[in-house]
């Protein structure tokens, strides 16, 4: 892999020579007429948007977790100039790669910052990130010359968003691949992930099993229902989820119904607003749920928020909850 | 003479009726949730429990007298309080549109929840639930303490008009430390639990809760009834409350002090729950007459009546999902109040 180091130092030398210069029209933006090979340009539709890669993109600045941690998984963390707005930590399997990137901002950064980075691409996982105070309209940016990718599970037109499911995880992963000029990154990749998900299929540690998924609240619980990654992936390690009958990825749930159901196991979503701790305190503490089952036992799974959420971690969470339900060792 | 007995007769039916409807109603609502238990299930748990015999299953029993009832008793008490509050600051400050929250209550307690809850600033080994109701009663004391402070000032005593301008003033600065806080420092669902706070919600209610709200509305209702005099003679104006022989400024001290520090206490556990204490004794008032005794014991008995069936469709009438209490009591409120104005001209 190639360090562009040399760049940031030569485009600030570049634009200072521009400043010299004087007032003049809108300058010119220098056309990559790099190695790009018959891969470009790229052409796509994301989320009714018409995205036109023309060459290789060197510089891309990734907004939201989720965006970041494709691009890092595939391996191109050599390509991003500029990141933002975590939802708790990068993985630690990329957090190495990830220290090299700079940090526009603790969450969204302004629009001058953005283009500051000069990225030719941005990739954001939620639409919020185009909106006018952040990276701004997606037309406008391509018009500066500047192409945008946004996860589809993040379209502005919830109609356009993909079913939460692994398939539609390894379609964002390979548009992505593709958007670089990478395509192989993601086939590696997609291909280890499918074979992770097979054996913790195999292996069905949640067999038999009735999973309460506990993601906050404590007055109601915000509990995981039937259409994301909760249910994605207790079906991976073969549970049942007992709010499998709520029609969203999250819903409110109810205290009464935990207690009639009488879950074997429970699964707390660990954020950093919400950490799995603090709800398994609440539940040991409090007089009427500390009654259940799974919580005399202790029978508790711990996953991280981001690892419940569709994206490139899913796989990771559905293996960390397998592992854990193995060593509990439930199973009737 | 006649009048003043035809009033106080009809006051004691009204506050019976009211009573056997919270009563009877009350049996309804711990049937009422996401797991049916029949009417007759639910006096089965609570025979057993006041020591009657029977036989229960478990789950049963937790849902009703261990999820069910403390809320149920919760809202009872939280609507009394509220209630009361409101009559007897619209009397104490002649103004209509006072209500338990007219001494910066809600805002100082919304400050210190909110502070727990986005920046999550622990109190010293508490649970996340029990610090922010911790933080929000602080926090009402402390905007109340501010009020105070700012009416007083200058030594012109309390005079309501002060009072409900600070208490506007003090208002709006909380409310701006809130936006600011949630704005800048909220993630994941904060500003939704921020929300669903100031909107309020009896939901998560447990015994140790309900008993101190029990406690709060009794010691309300003691200790406003014994002043109960003192505010009719405040009803014909603070100069004739002073020939009557009534210590208006040290009766107003007590009252505002009395029922912010009861309203906080009820806000610490359950949030802001608007309308209730507005609308209430306006509701009962045109029933009871405007002597006190029986304002005050028919705004208890109507607050708790109004709270208790707006949190039973709180928590039923969408499966699995609470509606704000905060929004339905508006719900409620705001018609009748409209209608109140409507009719006043006549009145």
């Amino acid at each position: 892999m190639i360090r562009r180091a040399a760049m940031p130092g030569l485009s600030l030398a570049a634009g200072a020579v521009l400043l010299l210069a004087g007032c003049a029209g809108a300058p010119e933006k220098e056309t990559a007429t790099a190695e790009s090979g018959d891969r470009f340009p790229v052409e796509l539709v994301n989320c009714d948007h018409e995205v036109v890669v023309a060459s290789t993109p060197e510089r891309v600045v990734t907004l939201n977790q989720g965006a970041t941690e494709v691009v890092l998984a595939l391996g191109l963390g050599d390509r991003l100039v500029g990141t933002a707005y975590l939802d708790d930590a990068i993985s630690d399997r990329w957090a190495q790669e990830y220290e090299q990137v700079p940090v526009l901002a603790a969450e969204y950064p302004t629009n001058e910052a953005l283009l500051e980075a000069e990225p030719d691409l941005v990739y954001a996982s939620y639409a919020s990130a185009f909106d006018k105070g952040v990276a701004g309209d997606r037309t406008v940016l391509a018009g500066s010359g500047i192409q945008s990718y946004l996860s589809p599970f993040g379209c502005p037109d919830k109609s356009q968003r993909p079913a939460p499911t692994f398939d539609a995880v390894w379609q964002e992963l390979d548009d992505v691949a593709e958007l670089l000029g990478e395509p192989g990154t993601s086939k590696a990749l997609v291909s280890e992930q499918k074979e992770t998900l097979e054996s913790i299929r195999d292996a069905a540690p949640g067999q038999g099993l009735t999973a309460l998924w506990y993601d906050s609240g404590d007055k109601t619980p915000l509990v995981g229902g039937g259409q994301s990654g909760p249910q994605l992936i207790l079906d991976a390690v073969g549970a049942e989820n007992m709010f499998d009958d709520i029609e969203r990825g999250w819903g409110e749930g109810s205290w009464e119904d935990v207690l009639a159901t009488d879950p074997d196991v429970i699964v707390l979503a660990d954020a950093s607003w919400s950490s799995a701790e603090e709800k398994r305190a609440y539940l040991e503490k409090d007089p009427v749920l500390s009654e259940l089952t799974a919580v005399k036992k202790g029978a508790f799974v711990t996953v991280a928020y981001s690892e419940a959420t569709p994206g490139v971690r899913m796989v990771d969470g559905a293996a960390s909850v397998a592992s854990q339900l193995a060593d509990l060792d439930l199973r009737p | 003479m006649s009048v003043a007995r035809l009033a106080a007769g009809r006051a004691v039916v009204v506050v019976t009726l009211t009573a056997a409807a919270l009563v009877a109603s009350a049996a309804v609502a711990l049937s009422l949730g996401s797991v049916d238990v029949p009417v007759a299930r639910v006096l089965a748990v609570l025979l057993r429990r006041l020591g009657a015999g029977g036989e229960v299953t478990v789950l049963e029993d937790q849902l009703v007298w261990q999820l069910r009832l403390p809320r149920v008793m919760g809202a009872i008490a939280a609507g009394a309080v509220l209630a009361l509050c409101g009559a007897v600051l619209q009397s104490l400050t002649r103004n209509d549109l006072a209500d338990p929250f007219l001494l910066g209550v809600s805002s100082g307690a919304t400050v210190g929840a909110v502070t727990i809850m986005v920046l999550g600033i622990g109190v010293g080994g508490l649970v996340a639930s029990a610090a922010v109701s911790v933080a929000a009663f602080a926090g009402a004391l402390a905007a109340l303490a501010v009020v105070l402070v700012i009416a007083s000032a200058g030594g012109r005593g309390l005079s309501p008009h002060r009072t409900v301008l600070a208490g506007v003033a003090v208002a709006y600065l909380c409310s701006a430390y809130t936006s600011v806080v949630v704005i800048m420092h909220g993630e994941g669902d904060a500003a939704r639990r921020v929300l669903s706070w100031t909107l309020g919600s009896l939901a998560g209610l447990r015994w140790d809760s309900t008993l101190v709200l029990l406690g709060a509305a009794l010691v309300a209702l003691v200790w406003f009834f014994a002043y109960a005099e003192r505010l009719d003679a405040f009803t014909f104006g603070e100069v004739s409350a002073q020939s009557l022989g009534v210590p208006v400024t040290s009766t107003r001290w007590v009252l505002m002090v009395g029922t912010a520090v009861v309203t906080a206490t009820t806000v610490a556990y359950v949030g802001v729950i608007g309308f209730v204490g507005l609308v209430v004794p306006h509701l009962v008032r045109p029933l009871v007459g405007n002597r006190h005794r029986a304002v005050l014991l028919a705004s208890a008995a109507g607050g708790s009546l109004l709270l208790m069936w707006a949190d039973t469709a709180a928590r039923s009438l969408v499966d699995r999902q609470e509606v704000p209490v905060g929004a339905l009591t508006a719900l409620l409120g705001a018609p009748v109040l409209v209608w109140l104005m409507a009719r006043r001209p006549r009145a």
